[in-house]
């Protein structure tokens, strides 16, 4: 045959593989995180919220620690030192669910609008396996990158209070939990977020939907004058995510809805409800 | 099976029964059963919209059928324990993500089934995409596209090949080299069930034909016999005494266009016949000419009534 202008081999099967090719789940996580730390846009995605969650923790610590409510810092009590310490280092949480969410969505919405699911789908044809893949792969990434940018808030929350003689711990009472807590609520937002976009399985669509629920919901209940409205509140998405780390510890009679705990299960709910939606789907519709 | 050369995966067989398929109020397919072979290549032909696409995707599970099954191997494709390793599919040269680089996208799809870097390796060099394995595939031809497709359909090493479209934006040497690829995984034994639109393409590569027209089989058989069969014999006949020729073959089942005078287009007649028939009635015949219908005209026929999307002549 011809070769000289194509550079593909000349015809044959190539070598033979082993027959030991198997189909496994820890296969699809290693797919799904070859595919995760493959694109640009996750990678940007990760930098960006890190670069937010420092970038508030320091605007924050100088913000309290030169004693924005006109009280002297130094003489606070302890626990409410350590109080304002970690408010400030997780303060960049919020702005970065919404930036976990777009990942989220992204994640499985990317692979709809570039038709990518069909060679996803066809490498797992039952399916279910190939979304929980992306979901472990998706909330291990997030919680790690979460703690290691919490961890990092704190450092830096914390010099920039000891330059105002407020000396915190990292191992104060509640400290690790409200870090680690932030870090779970942003892993668990991109579980979330990856349901939804499993549904919808359009990139503008889902992602829409995702800062509707965590943006758009806590406003519209805020103008409701209505006392359901009120009630409702603190069962939103976003709202049971902050009161899930910021009310660690916090003395119940402060608390007008559920403690941190119940908040928890509370966002535990809203996953569930957008997994079990996006399985169902997956499952049932044509790719 | 393991002989010398390595295990060789030898084909299973896909056996679709009565599948049918709508979309909404559309019927994509209608009850189609077949079979396609190990060791042979099956072409399945048809024009754009008559469902092959569609059913090229029930077979890999991607759409699920309204009624009817289809298996590879005996089972469905989603029980396989190693589906990659059973079927390498090429559905749509797009099914990749833009933002990754070919060989991520390989990597991704042969980490599931625990297939090393090395086989990835092997399909890129030989689908010929060493230089551009580390581009982004969003920027890649759609030729280089197909090939991405066919590197990733034999990542598996899979004893059976669907190849839906795999020439379409190729080079001509593209096409020479995935007519010789499927030909010689056929060789080896695997199934290789090839769909296009292009007669001519399928009169080059495949054994046997199966045929769909608006979601139906319209033939199933080697490719010899549906050439054979939509070959209609015609005869060219020219005479000065055209009119006198024609009354003289006028029978049943025979068919006499008179494109011009003098000129006679004769269907179910050989030339012998109508030469011996001319010369005892003493008529002069000045052209007699056996004419073949080109295997695009076979196809024509055969799917005249089932073009979806028809073009108007222009006129």
């Amino acid at each position: 045959m011809t070769t000289a202008t194509t550079d593909a081999r000349p015809v044959q099967g190539g070598p033979r593989l082993a027959h030991t090719a198997r189909l496994s789940f820890g296969g699809i996580l290693r797919s799904e995180w070859i595919k995760l730390r493959s694109l640009r846009s996750t990678v940007w995605s990760y930098l960006i919220v890190v670069a937010i969650s420092l970038g508030m923790a320091v605007l924050m610590s100088f913000s309290l620690a030169n004693g924005m409510s006109g009280m002297d810092v130094s003489a606070a009590p302890p626990a409410e030192q350590t109080g304002m310490v970690l408010q400030s280092a997780v303060f960049g949480t919020y702005f970065g669910q919404l930036v976990i969410a777009v990942l989220g969505v992204l994640i499985i919405s990317g692979e709809y609008t570039t038709g990518m699911i069909r060679s996803t789908l066809s490498a797992v044809p039952k399916r279910l396996p190939a979304l929980a893949g992306k979901a472990v792969v998706l909330f291990v990434a997030t919680l790690v990158v979460a703690i290691v940018t919490n961890l990092a808030a704190f450092g830096i929350a914390a010099a920039i209070f000891a330059g105002n003689g407020v000396h915190v711990s990292l191992f104060a009472e509640n400290a690790l939990l409200t870090l680690g807590g932030a870090a779970l609520y942003l892993a668990l937002v991109a579980v979330f977020a990856l349901g939804i976009g499993t549904i919808i399985r359009s990139s503008a669509g889902g992602i829409a939907a995702v800062l509707g629920i965590l943006l758009l919901l806590p406003t519209v209940f805020g103008l409701i004058p209505a006392e359901w409205a009120a009630d409702v509140m603190p069962y939103l998405l976003s709202s049971a995510g902050m009161t899930m780390f910021m009310t660690i510890g916090a003395d119940p009679a402060t608390l007008a809805g559920p403690n941190a705990w119940q908040s928890l299960l509370v966002v535990l709910g809203w996953l569930a409800v957008s997994i079990a939606g996006a399985a169902v789907l997956l499952k049932r519709r044509d790719a | 099976m393991r002989g010398p050369g390595g295990f060789r995966n030898v084909g299973g067989m896909i056996t679709a029964t009565a599948l049918t398929k709508r979309y909404g109020a559309k019927t994509a397919v209608h009850d189609l059963s077949f079979e396609v072979r190990p060791g042979q290549v099956t072409g399945f032909l048809g024009p754009n919209g008559a469902g092959k696409s569609t059913t090229m995707r029930m077979i890999v599970g991607l759409d699920r059928p309204d009624t009817g099954s289809v298996t590879v191997g005996g089972k469905p494709y989603a029980e396989h324990r190693a589906p990659l390793h059973e079927v390498g599919a090429l559905l749509d040269a797009k099914a990749v993500h833009t933002g990754r680089t070919a060989e991520n996208h390989l990597l991704a799809m042969a980490a599931t089934h625990g297939i090393g870097k090395r086989r990835v390796h092997e399909v890129i060099e030989l689908t010929g995409l060493e230089s551009v394995a580390r581009k982004r595939v969003g920027g890649f031809s759609l030729g280089m596209g197909q090939r991405l497709g066919i590197a990733a359909a034999m990542l598996g090493d899979p004893s059976v090949l669907i190849l839906d479209e795999p020439v379409n934006g190729l080079d001509p040497e593209g096409v020479l080299w995935v007519r010789q690829l499927v030909r010689h995984l056929a060789g080896e034994g695997r199934t290789v069930f090839l769909s296009s639109h292009l007669m001519s393409e399928m009169a080059q590569t495949a054994d046997h034909l199966i045929v769909l027209g608006r979601g139906e089989i319209i033939a199933d058989a080697p490719v010899d016999e549906i050439i054979a069969a939509g070959t209609r014999h015609r005869v060219r006949v020219r005479s000065p005494h055209a009119s006198q020729l024609a009354e003289l073959l006028a029978a049943p089942e025979v068919v006499i266009i008179r494109s011009e005078a003098g000129l006679l287009e004769v269907t179910g007649l050989e030339a012998a016949g109508i030469g011996d028939l001319a010369a005892a009635n003493g008529l002069a015949i000045h052209e007699l000419t056996p004419q073949h219908a080109s295997l695009e005209e076979a196809y024509l026929a055969l799917t005249a009534d089932a073009v979806e999307y028809r073009t108007e002549a222009l006129r």
